[in-house]
């Protein structure tokens, strides 16, 4: 029986008030160092799902993931995108070095074929790391996916609207990320493994547009003013 | 040349029933619906015979199933069985409607003799549960009048033979009817008889046509067979009793077809990767599934649980009563690959292809995309999308040289509501297309709007403003 106990904590999967649990679980770095250090060293955790929630797309929620894609892809591993909003646009993914021979795009009717194609993903030993964009999802389907994330070893990354942030979800790691004034993405850790939540940090994404050593000067003033007066 | 021929006795039955999960009574029944011709041996517990009147064969069997004899499947179920023998034997002659012969003779070596090649066949013939007398002759007719008669044995003793076949009564030599009531009157009753007769005299007094069937199953009148070739593609057929109504019924008749599928193609040496099944009704079209893997394959339970996939997602339009499982494409089998000792890299290609086939099964070919980059200035001309093919390509080396571009292209320009609140960097002139009518005039800036989201936008010839992508 103390074994069981013994396990249970030390796989953080019960959560300890009193102290900071060093988590074992597996997980992939993000490629960013302020985030990571935030997330316990770790990163996205594999084998689990992880919940990014955001108002719009645009704001560096991408390039969040990029280090990632690049490492996956590198590791020829796929990479799946599920009904995204828009269309991921091939000569940037080229540009940024993902490989787009293991980028596949899914796209799917309606929520059972979602949820049945997310889970087939989840499992196959070829995925490195699946990106969905759900529509509505109950607690219980979330709850399915986890167990699916489970069984293969895999980033799974749910792209939710920001609003889902006061419903609770068995996500192992939820993010809230807000666009910053400097281009930056602020990222706020509303639950993950093994220790307390609210975690803030900032990571500079302008370089998404090459605007770290463009001059606003250097802009011919956008004819915006001229033709609106 | 030492011939075997196999007769089957009640071959459509045996082709009925087993891909029947149920073991009820069944016959066959000709082609008028009067008599029964074939009955099963649950038929012929409860009294009914071949030969009975069908009227007769119901009532004392109430739930009998029915089987009308139809020459066309006749001959298709015999040209399966003449598929596997194949396996065995090279030169295959077949005899419809029942009967197969295959040449032996030069098979004894290969097979470490004679006993041995009767118990392949044999065997053959109980993995397939299939009724079959054996009979072996010096000549293709001695070996037929043999085995029907039911009288073969696994010897090539010439003598042997000689003596069975003497021994035959007339009515069991085939003749022509005339021909053998004349025999009769002479007082000849078998057909050792007939063979001690004078050769000139048998000509003069009977027939020349019957002394040249004499001498053919004698063997010293030439009898040439065209030999049979196995056709390039795969067929089956199966055929039920009961019109089937659920796909569940389905998958038990379809889990054999698909072994016979394996054996095939592994027997063939190949893979295939699209699978035809039609699903035949009685008073509608056909439905036709096209079943396609995403790369080579010849494994049974894959192609099965794909099938499973597939028609859990059309339900049947109207209860089948035949499905026939065809495959043309074959594809040269690939040499495993793999350079590492544990096959790692083997196996994720399978896995991959495994994934992309079920999703495609049940998503259909279109919802399954992948991107590359195209050669056009134009940002929506400058990607495409394909079906998906897994190619083992070495990973390009990132372009450096591409303009810098936003992670989010929108399905089509969205116009811009509001005024951004910083401006980054352009003006990008973009024009083109000029060339095949798609005309684009565009400047393009990189601006933040009020949400905080970094934009791609344009200013169209019109002066209308435009979003065009969202820095992701």
């Amino acid at each position: 029986m103390s074994e069981l106990l013994n396990t249970l904590m030390q796989d953080a999967r019960i959560w300890q008030g009193h102290r900071h649990t060093q988590t074992t679980q597996p997980a992939h770095s993000t490629g960013y160092q302020v985030l990571d250090n935030q997330l316990g060293g770790l990163g996205w955790p594999r084998g689990a799902l992880s919940e990014c929630l955001l108002d719009a797309p645009g704001i560096g929620e991408l390039h969040l993931l990029l280090p990632l894609m690049q490492r996956v892809c590198a590791e020829g591993k796929s990479v799946f995108w599920l009904n995204p909003p828009h269309t991921p646009y091939a000569p940037a993914l080229a540009r940024e070095g993902v490989n787009l021979d293991q980028v596949v795009l899914i796209h799917t009717e309606d929520e059972s074929d979602f949820l049945w194609t997310l889970e087939n993903c989840l499992r196959s030993p070829v995925t490195g790391l699946v990106m969905a964009w759900p529509g509505k999802l109950a607690s219980r389907e979330i709850r399915r996916l986890q167990l699916a994330a489970e069984a293969g070893s895999n980033v799974c990354v749910l792209f939710r609207e920001r609003r889902y942030a006061e419903q609770n979800s068995p996500a192992a790691l939820r993010l809230e990320l807000e666009p910053g004034e400097q281009q930056e993405l602020k990222v706020n850790v509303l639950k993950r493994r093994g220790s307390w939540s609210g975690q803030r940090c900032s990571l500079a994404m302008a370089q998404r547009a090459d605007l770290s050593f463009r001059e606003i000067t250097r802009v011919v003033r956008g004819p915006w003013s001229a033709s609106n007066g | 040349m030492l011939w075997l021929y196999l007769h089957f006795p009640h071959l459509v039955l045996d082709h009925i029933r087993r891909t029947r999960e149920d073991q009820g009574a069944l016959v066959v029944v000709e082609g008028s619906g009067q008599k029964v011709i074939q009955a099963c041996p649950e038929a012929r517990i409860l009294g009914v015979r071949s030969g009975m009147r069908l009227k007769t064969a119901i009532s004392l069997a109430p739930d009998l199933g029915m089987v009308r004899a139809n020459e066309t499947q006749e001959v298709r179920i015999l040209e399966d069985q003449a598929r596997w023998l194949y396996r065995y034997a090279a030169h295959i002659v077949l005899v419809p409607p029942d009967g197969l012969l295959a040449e032996i003779g030069s098979l004894q070596k290969l097979y470490g003799g004679l006993p041995a090649v009767w118990q392949t066949v044999e065997q053959g013939l109980n993995e397939r549960q299939l009724n079959a007398w054996i009979g072996i002759g010096y000549t293709p007719l001695a070996a037929r009048l043999i085995a029907r008669a039911g009288k073969g044995e696994c010897t090539a003793d010439k003598d042997h033979i000689l003596r069975t076949l003497s021994q035959m009564p007339l009515l069991a030599a085939e003749f022509e009817e005339k021909a053998c009531t004349r025999l009769q009157r002479l007082g000849l009753n078998t057909l050792g008889e007939v063979f001690d007769l004078p050769p000139g005299e048998l000509a003069r007094r009977l027939s020349p046509e019957l002394l040249a069937y004499m001498q053919k199953i004698q063997g010293t009148r030439p009898d040439p067979r065209t030999p049979w070739q196995p056709p390039h593609s795969f067929r089956q057929q199966a055929d039920f009793v009961q019109e089937i109504e659920h796909t569940q019924g389905l998958l038990f008749s379809l889990q054999r077809m698909l072994a016979e599928l394996e054996e095939d193609l592994c027997w063939r040496q190949q893979d295939t990767d699209s699978l035809r099944l039609i699903l035949k009704h009685r008073h509608a079209e056909p439905t036709r599934l096209q079943i396609r893997t995403s790369g080579p394959e010849h494994r049974a339970d894959h192609f099965l649980n794909l099938i499973r996939l597939r028609l859990e997602q059309h339900s049947l339009s109207a209860p089948v009563i035949s499905m026939v499982l065809q495959v043309k494409r074959f594809l040269s089998r690939e040499a495993p690959s793999g350079q590492d000792l544990l096959g790692e890299t083997q196996d994720l290609n399978e896995a991959w292809h495994t994934l992309i086939s079920r999703l495609q099964a049940r998503l259909g070919d279109q919802a399954l995309r992948q991107l590359s980059p195209q050669a056009d200035h134009r940002p929506e001309r400058a990607w495409s999308a394909s079906e998906v093919v897994h190619k083992a390509r070495t990973p390009r080396t990132p372009t450096e040289e591409l303009p810098r571009r936003p992670l989010w292209l929108l399905k089509g320009p969205q116009p811009l509501t509001e005024a951004p609140t910083v401006w980054f960097s352009g003006p990008e002139r973009i024009s083109g297309g000029w060339w095949d009518g798609q005309r684009v005039h565009r400047d393009y800036y990189i601006a933040q709007l009020n949400s905080g989201q970094l934009a791609w936008v344009f200013r169209d010839a019109r002066e209308g403003w435009f979003v065009h992508g969202w820095f992701g």
